[in-house]
């Protein structure tokens, strides 16, 4: 609004004013406040016997939002979640970030968010500063970044785009260009994450930003300010009028009109974060932060807020000081902005020259900007006007709902069967090329996955001119230990739609088998839960349901659900997105030169298929590729997954294991051919004994906890006495062909080099 | 300064090799709290200095040439190494520092890989000519494994023909592209269609080194993919480090 020079706050009038009216007021000042919280709302301030400011209803509507204050899952999220701890842990879901024990002197930091929303109109902003974002989580409890992960999810790339949306393929190019430009400009290796494509990620796809960072034990930094007298600095980017009232869009479903929240979305300059990342390290190297928090939803009001109010103080702040990007803005845009690249530090004043020293010399925009104090009120001053004065604990705990919701009925789980196709070897070779199975490559190889030095294993691995998928990334963080970081995330949203709880399973088991196979013991998990309406019972179910699962699957194995992330309003127009956990599963490795490849490494080897297959097709590629509506998904035996961990456990420790990966998008023949990829090493496999029914239950079915593992013949003896689940037998490993057979009938028989091909230009047309 | 990102990995590998490295900031030298030729080796990492929005490396050099400008021509006259990876090697040519020769200016040239996008991946190289500092590191295999990662490392020459016969000649050409046997090849193992497979340029006299690859990254067989000892980035490192103390 150019003219209007500091511009102090406006009075809101409530006061005397019919509830009626109430909504008209949100909506108008775009607070996405209900029409029972704007009543709460204006009660306190009768309490008070005054009306407030209009910085003050924004503040409110900010701490208030879905995304700040997770009024809708909160319930649940501590009714299932908050018992799973282990004594590794040292801070789960209390800071920015979950903080985990790695060895003795060290702890490793890390967190995933979801970048939704903002993705939806501008992909490549959304994704980009989703990046940023996920990076500052950890940096600011004073850990070096040194992984990425991301997992995707967009609509069908071949069904352009609806009306009001934009295409599919460009939104896929441009979020991939976003998170691609942002990471590589950051020096932070991207290793691993997932991708995957469903019509009902048309207008909302999902960006799932995930970072793991190590520290010093004793250096860790919390999210909360125990000093009066601290002086609380901003330092990084300028403040402007990008990323106005982000956290409210992120709370409601996209309205299908950009131009309605373009302003929404933050801007990223990641050359001025990894500037801010330097000085962060510096400062923490020097031992002088007594508490920091990243500038991310909500801007200064929620970093401010809760800052304070986690250390049991509040704080004096001088809005005015705040350095700006456009000189006219006004207090409450000043305080909401989302601007990105900012991070909000507390000192005492006499380390205030060290810092300022730390921060010029990286070329950061930096000031004092408040003064923290004892009581109860948080107070900000304008040009010497106070223009808020509010009380941090009403202000910064928020509603919580226990809104209703419904499960799904109670079905018996119907197996769909497809007509056994005329030609299998076509299918198969359809099936490598799908969207949600064929080589991430394109996308991957435009990631700088190896700066920093440190990844053993990144997402693509193999021969130099062979490469195959990894199981799970391997990064070795500390320079003199070979102590090593195994890294996936997963999701499998087709189970998940079919059966909530049975398909969160999957995705816990698979991702669990993903850091087993590639040598690691799972040791935490990170969810990241994208959903659809919360106020529709029905979503809100199926969320309670694989919350359950959650807590279920880590109380069995003992893993502890560090941090995590709740997404809610995922939809477009009605049509809400399939319900998404995704998880971002750690494990450790204690020698990252023993990783376990993922590939066949020689010839005359054998193939062990360990694990019971039952056949079901349920929530399959397979299913998705033909065109199934899914209805259900499969079983998953956790006693077998256990036993599977044992067998595990005594392979590798008694070197059996030559390679080994998971069977799951795309069943049996997508993992053998994944296999047979990394070094162009064929396979000859009879798959006779296995379980399953027809021949396509067989070669493509998900379900079960399997894993295949490759393993020379002269330790084949050893196998019976170290294996407690259903171990088989299925093949060599031969030459420059998949031939698979059944029966004494062959079903596939392709040459290693087409198969390849077909899998590698899947997605390369697309890019 | 901002924007560059290799250095952890670069401070790691001299000092594996012996070295005792620092991190210089540019502001340190516009300051004149630090300056280079106090040091022994200079080493320009890699990244995306002031984020390669302009031409890769200008700013970076711009910046240095201000601040430094005399010290490394100085610098350079007493042989002392400088080595310049990926982003730094952008910055070296825009430095003139390479290929070193005043009738050689601005007939070398940095650019868009030929795919047209950001590649990530490990390629291999061989020693093409001789060089005082890297000396006998590179023998006994035909093709070393080394990573690459960027978007703008095609180097195009003016005339490419004449060009390439006079930097062959001249000892300025180091590394060259190869496959696994050691044999010039295309795209992939040329991961960015550099005229005549050219990975990497040296001075005439040795000691300005420019390279895509990135030898820091990969110091230890666990490191690479054909998990080879030794690896790539050590013989580079106790090579140039070896040379340094000699002097």
């Amino acid at each position: 609004m150019p003219g209007r020079k500091r511009k102090a706050a406006q009075i809101v009038k409530l006061i005397g004013l019919d509830d009626s009216r109430l909504p008209a007021i949100s909506k108008r000042m775009k607070l996405g406040l209900s029409a029972d919280e704007m009543i709460m709302l204006k009660n306190y301030f009768l309490s008070l016997g005054r009306d407030p400011r209009d910085i003050e209803v924004h503040a409110m509507a900010q701490a208030w939002s879905e995304h700040c204050c997770y009024k809708s899952s909160k319930f649940y999220l501590k009714k299932y979640l908050s018992g799973l701890r282990q004594e590794y842990v040292i801070l789960a879901m209390e800071d920015d970030a979950g903080v985990v024990e790695f060895d003795s002197d060290h702890v490793y930091v890390l967190k995933m968010e979801s970048h939704n929303h903002p993705s939806a109109i501008e992909p490549y902003g959304g994704a980009a500063t989703g990046v940023g974002g996920i990076i500052r989580d950890v940096l600011c409890m004073g850990a070096q970044p040194v992984a990425l992960l991301d997992s995707l999810f967009f609509g069908d790339l071949k069904s352009g785009h609806g009306e009001g949306q934009l295409d599919q393929r460009f939104v896929f190019n441009r979020a991939v260009a976003g998170i691609r430009d942002y990471g590589n400009r950051m020096g932070i290796p991207t290793v691993a994450g997932s991708l995957a494509f469903d019509r009902s990620y048309s207008g909302n796809p999902l960006i799932n930003a995930g970072c793991i960072g190590v520290a010093r034990r004793k250096d860790i930094v919390r999210s909360r300010v125990t000093q009066s007298g601290d002086l609380l600095v901003v330092a990084g980017g300028k403040t402007g009028r990008d990323g106005i009232h982000g956290v409210n869009f992120a709370s409601r479903s996209v309205s299908g009109k950009r131009e309605d929240d373009i302003g929404s979305v933050q801007l990223g300059n990641p050359v001025t974060e990894e500037a801010l990342t330097h000085a962060v390290l510096e400062a923490m190297e020097a031992g002088i932060l007594d508490g920091m928090k990243d500038l991310g939803g909500g801007g200064l009001s929620s970093a401010v807020g809760e800052l304070c109010y986690a250390g049991g103080l509040s704080a004096v702040v001088f809005l005015d000081r705040v350095p700006l990007k456009e000189e006219d803005m006004q207090p409450w845009e000043i305080w909401v902005s989302e601007s990105q690249e900012r991070m909000l530090m507390a000192i005492s004043e006499k380390n205030l020259p060290l810092l300022d020293a730390i921060l010029e010399t990286w070329g950061l925009d930096h000031a004092v900007i408040a003064r923290v104090k004892e009581g109860s009120n948080l107070v900000i001053e304008f040009h010497g006007e106070t223009v808020l004065d509010l009380d941090l604990a009403f202000m910064t705990s928020g509603p919580i709902y226990c809104r209703n919701y419904t499960l799904p009925e109670k079905k018996e789980f119907t197996r769909t069967q497809p007509k056994e196709p005329a030609d299998l070897n076509s299918l198969a070779l359809e099936m490598l090329a799908d969207f949600n199975i064929c080589s991430r490559e394109p996308v991957t190889r435009t990631y700088d996955f190896t700066v920093r030095g440190s990844t053993i294993v990144g997402p693509l691995t193999g021969s130099i001119d062979a490469e195959t998928h990894s199981d799970a990334a391997v990064v070795k963080p500390l320079e003199d230990s070979f102590r090593g970081l195994v890294l996936t995330s997963d999701s499998r949203p087709i189970m998940v739609a079919g059966d909530p709880y049975r398909g969160t399973l999957n995705t816990l088991s698979e991702a669990y088998r993903n850091i087993l196979v590639t040598g690691g013991f799972p040791h935490s998990v990170v969810d990241s839960m994208n959903f659809g309406n919360p106020e529709d019972p029905g979503q809100l179910g199926k969320f309670v349901e694989s919350l359950r699962a959650i807590r279920d699957f880590c109380q069995k194995f003992s893993l502890p659900v560090v941090s995590g992330n709740v997404s809610l309003y995922n939809q477009n127009r009605d049509q809400n997105i399939k319900p998404t956990p995704v998880i971002f599963m750690t494990g450790i490795i204690d020698d990252v030169r023993k990783a376990i490849p993922s590939y066949f490494t020689g010839e005359g080897n054998s193939i062990y298929l360990i694990g019971n297959e039952d056949g079901d097709l349920s929530g399959s590629c397979l299913l998705h590729h033909l065109g199934y509506e899914n209805t259900s998904a499969p079983f998953v035996d956790l006693d077998e997954l256990s036993s599977l961990r044992k067998s595990m456990d005594a392979l590798i420790s008694n070197d059996v294991i030559l390679a080994a990966h998971d069977i799951s998008d795309g069943g049996l023949f997508v993992a053998l051919a994944e296999m047979a990829f990394g070094r162009s090493i064929g396979a000859s496999v009879d798959i006779s004994e296995t379980n399953g029914g027809r021949p396509i239950n067989k070669l493509f079915a998900e379900s079960g906890n399997r894993v295949l593992i490759e393993v020379a013949p002269e330790k084949e003896k050893l196998l019976s006495s170290l294996v407690t689940a259903t171990i088989k037998k299925i093949g060599t490993t031969l030459g420059d062909r998949i031939v698979i057979e059944n029966v004494n009938m062959n079903l596939i028989d392709v040459k290693v080099e087409d198969a390849k091909r077909a899998w590698s230009e899947g997605l390369s047309k697309m890019i | 300064m901002e924007g560059t990102n290799c250095e952890y990995e670069a401070f790691e590998s001299f000092r594996r090799s012996g070295a005792k490295p620092e991190y210089v900031h540019i502001k340190q030298l516009e300051d004149r709290r630090k300056k280079l030729t106090d040091f022994d080796i200079i080493f320009f990492p890699g990244g995306f200095s002031a984020g390669d929005y302009v031409r890769a490396g200008a700013i970076f050099a711009a910046r240095v040439k201000a601040a430094s400008g005399r010290d490394i021509s100085e610098f350079n006259d007493s042989h002392r190494p400088i080595i310049g990876v990926c982003n730094g090697f952008q910055v070296m040519v825009e430095l003139g520092l390479l290929p070193g020769e005043s009738r050689l200016e601005k007939r070398v040239t940095l650019t868009f890989n030929s795919s047209g996008r950001f590649e990530c991946r490990k390629v291999f190289v061989r020693i093409a000519t001789r060089n005082r500092m890297i000396g006998s590191a590179y023998v006994g295999r035909n093709a070393w494994e080394i990573p690459v990662a960027h978007s703008e490392g095609r180097i195009v020459l003016d005339y490419p023909e004449s060009t390439f016969n006079y930097l062959s000649d001249g000892g300025n050409i180091l590394f060259q592209y190869v496959d696994p046997e050691g044999n010039p090849a295309g795209y992939p193992w040329n991961p960015n269609g550099s005229y005549g497979n050219i990975a990497a340029l040296s001075n005439s006299y040795g000691n300005s080194i420019g390279l895509m690859p990135h030898p820091e990254r990969i110091y230890y067989a666990y490191q690479a993919a054909e998990k080879l000892e030794p690896a790539a980035g050590k013989q580079f490192f106790d090579a140039i480090v070896a040379y340094s103390k000699s002097l």
